[in-house]
């Protein structure tokens, strides 16, 4: 039951067609892991926050350096050298109290990452490819839902992974090109921004899903433009 | 040969003098990247590995369907879009 000061909280997205107060409680007990508490990481933990997911739990081993700070809005200057999952726990804790935040300082890797994630919804905001694949490798295993989204500079990709049903990244990924990425802060934002939609609109059962769908953001030319996918026979982790 | 409409992503567009769409003709989508490179061969080393392969972290559409490997090679139609984007993975 959603008690009185979180009607209050809530009481413009309940407004939404299809939400409602049901829909809200079904928030409040959804249980969701976003990956990565970088430039989409930041951007999905804030709404995911503010909206209401009761049980938000966060991974990341690395720490807060100056150069994240373009992009990577839940650091300031004075989390530099902190854990960035402790720096992102305090601000979305602040940002909504009435949720609860678990944070995890931990790379994930073969050996942790099934327990690490549990039952929860998953959400991929890595910043590298074998780290994407092993949360799909979960996904897929547990048949559990996966948020991709991944930028470039001023390019970004968005899609949303069923298993069992739709494509997953090892059916579109066969590497990337290696090197520093450059991205600016807007970039991940707007993904973020969307994959954080995806989140919500799962746990409500409401609005069409990006399955089979990659979203492709070029913010240079400002367009969203769209491409349909098709599982792989032959993939190697969801045939 | 078929008229086939290439589109550029924005990340290759400084390949192709900030072009979005080049017109091309070819039977296939390979035949269709050869023409392209002609023009713009500076794309070229994008495309390719130091083998002469098409990379794997290219993924292709035709008419907003991605194709496989296997498809490069396959008949395309006259009017058909071919679009290409690089394999990203930042975060």
């Amino acid at each position: 039951m959603l008690d009185k000061s979180e009607l209050a909280r809530y009481e413009r997205q309940i407004l939404i067609p299809g939400w409602s107060k049901s829909g809200q409680e079904k928030l409040k007990k959804a249980k969701v892991l976003v990956a990565g508490v970088g430039g989409l990481g930041s951007a999905i933990l804030t709404y995911l926050a503010v909206a209401g997911v009761g049980r938000i739990k966060i991974i990341d081993g690395d720490k807060v350096e100056l150069s994240n700070l373009n992009r990577q809005v839940l650091h300031s200057d004075k989390d530099i050298g902190r854990d960035k999952v402790d720096s992102a726990k305090e601000k979305l804790e602040v940002l909504n109290p009435q949720i609860n935040v678990e944070a995890i300082k931990e790379t994930i890797d073969e050996n942790n990452v099934f327990d690490i994630l549990g039952d929860y919804l998953i959400v991929d905001a890595m910043d590298n490819l074998p780290a994407r694949f092993l949360l799909n490798k979960v996904a897929v295993k547990k048949k559990l839902p996966l948020f991709h989204g991944a930028v470039y500079g001023f390019e970004g990709r968005a899609t949303t992974v069923v298993p069992g049903k739709t494509a997953c990244l090892r059916c579109l990924y066969q590497g990337v090109i290696p090197g520093k990425i450059p991205v600016v802060g807007v970039t991940p934002a707007i993904i973020g921004c969307i994959q954080a939609s995806e989140v919500l609109k799962y746990i409500l059962g409401i609005g069409e899903l990006l399955t089979d769908r990659l979203l492709i953001y070029d913010g240079l030319s400002m367009k969203f433009s769209e491409v349909r996918l098709k599982r792989d026979p032959n993939c190697c982790e969801c045939r | 040969m078929m008229n086939v409409t290439i589109k550029i992503s924005s990340l290759f567009r400084k390949f192709t003098d900030g072009q979005e769409f080049v017109k091309v003709t070819g039977n296939n989508t390979v035949e269709c990247l050869h023409e392209l490179e002609a023009r713009f061969p500076k794309i070229k080393r994008w495309l390719y590995d130091k083998q002469g392969n098409l990379r794997p972290q290219i993924w292709f559409f035709v008419n907003g369907q991605k194709i496989s490997a296997d498809d490069l090679t396959k008949p395309l139609n006259d009017g058909d879009e071919l679009f290409f984007v690089l394999a990203i993975s930042g975060g």
